[in-house]
């Protein structure tokens, strides 16, 4: 259609020479992006695919050795991996509270707002999206130190006791979703926001005109309006949650106390550069893959079943 | 009526302050501690009472800062370069020609960022050491030489690019490549900006690859510097607070003076 009348093809070519060159130029020009996404991402899954039925310690000396099916036998009972995938679970949904309901709420709040002031706060809920993970690792570290950290001040302020947000094996996990959503919230705001302010305002004046309360606007008008954007979000929390939270793990905890905060991506970080086991962690790595696979399509078919688009 | 959308506005606002002030103030406590001086680290108060640049001088002596920022910036700005060149090549490529295995060539680079770096990190260490990229710069760029982010922005401003604009410069001779260099380069400044801010800010944040790979402070990047920094003076926190914020400032400076496109390139690439 549009693409056609751009497409040169209509000048007849002189040669069959010719016409292979002709053939061949969008591929030069796809190569080097092509080239490297094949090199680093699709070979090596499928020979992460292959590993995943050897054993294997990555020493350059070492043969890798045929197992079949055991490294996924092995993990399937491995009381590690079960904890991992209880821990992935938990901080996929104490992220969305974070990522999705606190932004959502605060956009619908705030949508009246506007001028210099609406700028600012823009301004400043956005920075915590380009601090680096590792800084606001660092940082977060101090401010919830257990002996000298701000916030256990200000709660020995408040008279509660101190809380060991980085050593109790009851906290600490939380302690790493709050960091991770620490992130995400005002980036997540100014998201819902710009959705809310695509919606065509006749719409909200038509409904008030008929006397529509405002929580009824909200629910019947711009909730549905916003949902591609909040189903959106909701998709890239359950996907790539538990990614995010592995620089805090790995930097803050390596996913203790206990055992208490590592998941599915650091058991696999561990298998592989820690105990050297490359057939156990390809075959997470699979197992993983497939998992947040059928996730990603699920989501899909979701999305396409419950957004609303206005025309 | 009036009253109520008083308290309406009044609330927001709240709700904005909060929002901000918890944004802001553990950015504002990394920089006011790493002012302050060591027998002052613990005691409270909102400033640093006499401010010392003294653990600015303990970090530059405890480790090689400005190589490693250095490092990072060579990094980074590569990485951007590198991303923008295979971004325009392989969107010009997929709007200029309609050619059999271009819609499969767009949904390969589309989907590869579903692939999880964890799954495919055991084959890419293997193979970056068999190509004497451990350790380096070099090996920190090539595999994310390319994105799908940025062939799918830069092909989305390409589609909405006019064709009787190329079609005319072709009329005038110009080849394909001279067409995409000198007639549709200049027209793309604003998705350009997008995705070169994006890209520099990801990559200088990067964490993972950079861990597998680096094994010594001076051929580090900064985050993996930070990493190796707090494993060794672990709750030395003025010197600790001071590298972090060394290692926050070019993207802090570059957000003062962008902030408005920083914030678009973000929102346009979605929450990823």
């Amino acid at each position: 259609m549009t693409d056609a009348t751009i497409t040169g093809a209509h000048v007849a070519p002189r040669s069959v020479p010719r016409l292979r060159l002709a053939a061949a130029e969008p591929w030069l020009y796809l190569a080097p992006a092509l080239l490297v996404v094949a090199v680093w991402t699709y070979v090596p899954l499928l020979q992460a695919f292959e590993l995943s039925f050897y054993q294997w310690n990555m020493l350059p000396r070492s043969t890798p050795r045929f197992v079949g099916l055991d490294n996924y036998r092995n993990l399937l009972s491995l009381p590690d991996m079960r904890q991992a995938v209880v821990n992935t679970v938990l901080y996929t949904v104490g992220l969305l509270p974070l990522s999705v309901g606190i932004p959502l709420a605060v956009a619908l709040l705030t949508g009246g707002l506007s001028g210099r002031l609406r700028n600012l706060y823009r301004a400043l809920i956005f920075v915590p999206m380009i601090v680096a993970p590792i800084v606001a690792a660092i940082l977060w570290r101090w401010l919830l130190n257990e002996d000298h950290g701000l916030v256990n001040a200000w709660l020995a302020g408040l008279g509660l006791g101190k809380i060991g947000f980085l050593s109790d094996p009851d906290v600490a996990l939380w302690t790493l979703v709050w960091i991770t959503g620490w992130k995400l919230i005002g980036f997540s705001t100014l998201l819902f926001a710009a959705a809310d302010s695509a919606i065509s305002p006749s719409y909200v004046e038509a409904a008030r005109m008929d006397g529509a309360s405002p929580w009824q606007i909200v629910r019947d008008i711009r909730l549905p309006l916003m949902s591609p954007t909040i189903l959106l979000i909701t998709m890239m929390t359950i996907l790539f949650g538990a990614q995010w939270s592995f620089v805090y793990i790995n930097a803050l905890t390596g996913g203790g106390p206990l055992r208490s905060t590592t998941n599915v991506y650091h058991v696999m970080w561990e298998y592989g550069f820690k105990t050297m086991a490359a057939g156990w962690s390809t075959a997470a790595g699979m197992l993983v893959f497939v998992v947040f696979g059928l996730i990603a399509i699920g989501c899909l078919a979701l999305m396409k079943r419950f957004a609303v688009y206005d025309e | 009526m009036t009253n109520k959308a008083r308290a309406g506005r009044i609330a927001a606002h709240g709700v904005m302050i909060a929002l901000s002030f918890l944004a802001i103030f553990p950015v504002y406590w990394m920089i006011q501690t790493s002012f302050r001086a060591e027998n002052e680290i613990f005691s409270g108060g909102w400033f640093p009472t006499a401010p010392t640049l003294k653990n600015y001088a303990d970090v530059l002596a405890a480790m090689p800062m400005l190589r490693i920022l250095g490092n990072t910036a060579v990094m980074a700005g590569a990485t951007t370069l590198a991303q923008v060149a295979t971004g325009l090549l392989a969107a010009w490529a997929l709007v200029r020609w309609r050619f059999p295995g271009g819609a499969l060539a767009r949904s390969l680079i589309a989907l590869s960022w579903l692939v999880p770096f964890q799954v495919v990190m055991i084959p890419n260490y293997v193979l970056a050491s068999k190509l004497g990229l451990l350790d380096t710069v070099a090996g920190l760029v090539i595999p994310n030489a390319a994105a799908a982010f940025s062939v799918l922005v830069l092909y989305n401003a390409m589609r909405g690019f006019p064709r009787e604009v190329v079609e005319a410069a072709r009329m005038d001779g110009a080849g394909d490549f001279r067409i995409l260099a000198e007639v549709v380069l200049p027209n793309l400044r604003a998705p350009l900006a997008s995705v070169s801010i994006l890209c520099f800010i990801s990559a200088w944040n990067e964490y993972f690859w950079p861990l597998l790979l680096i094994r010594r402070m001076e051929n580090s990047v900064v985050q993996i510097g930070l990493q190796f920094f707090m494993t060794q003076e672990g709750n030395d926190w003025g010197p600790l607070m001071a590298a972090a914020t060394l290692a926050s400032l070019p993207i802090l400076a570059l957000y003062l003076v962008l902030q408005r496109q920083v914030v678009d390139s973000f929102m346009k690439s979605g929450i990823r």
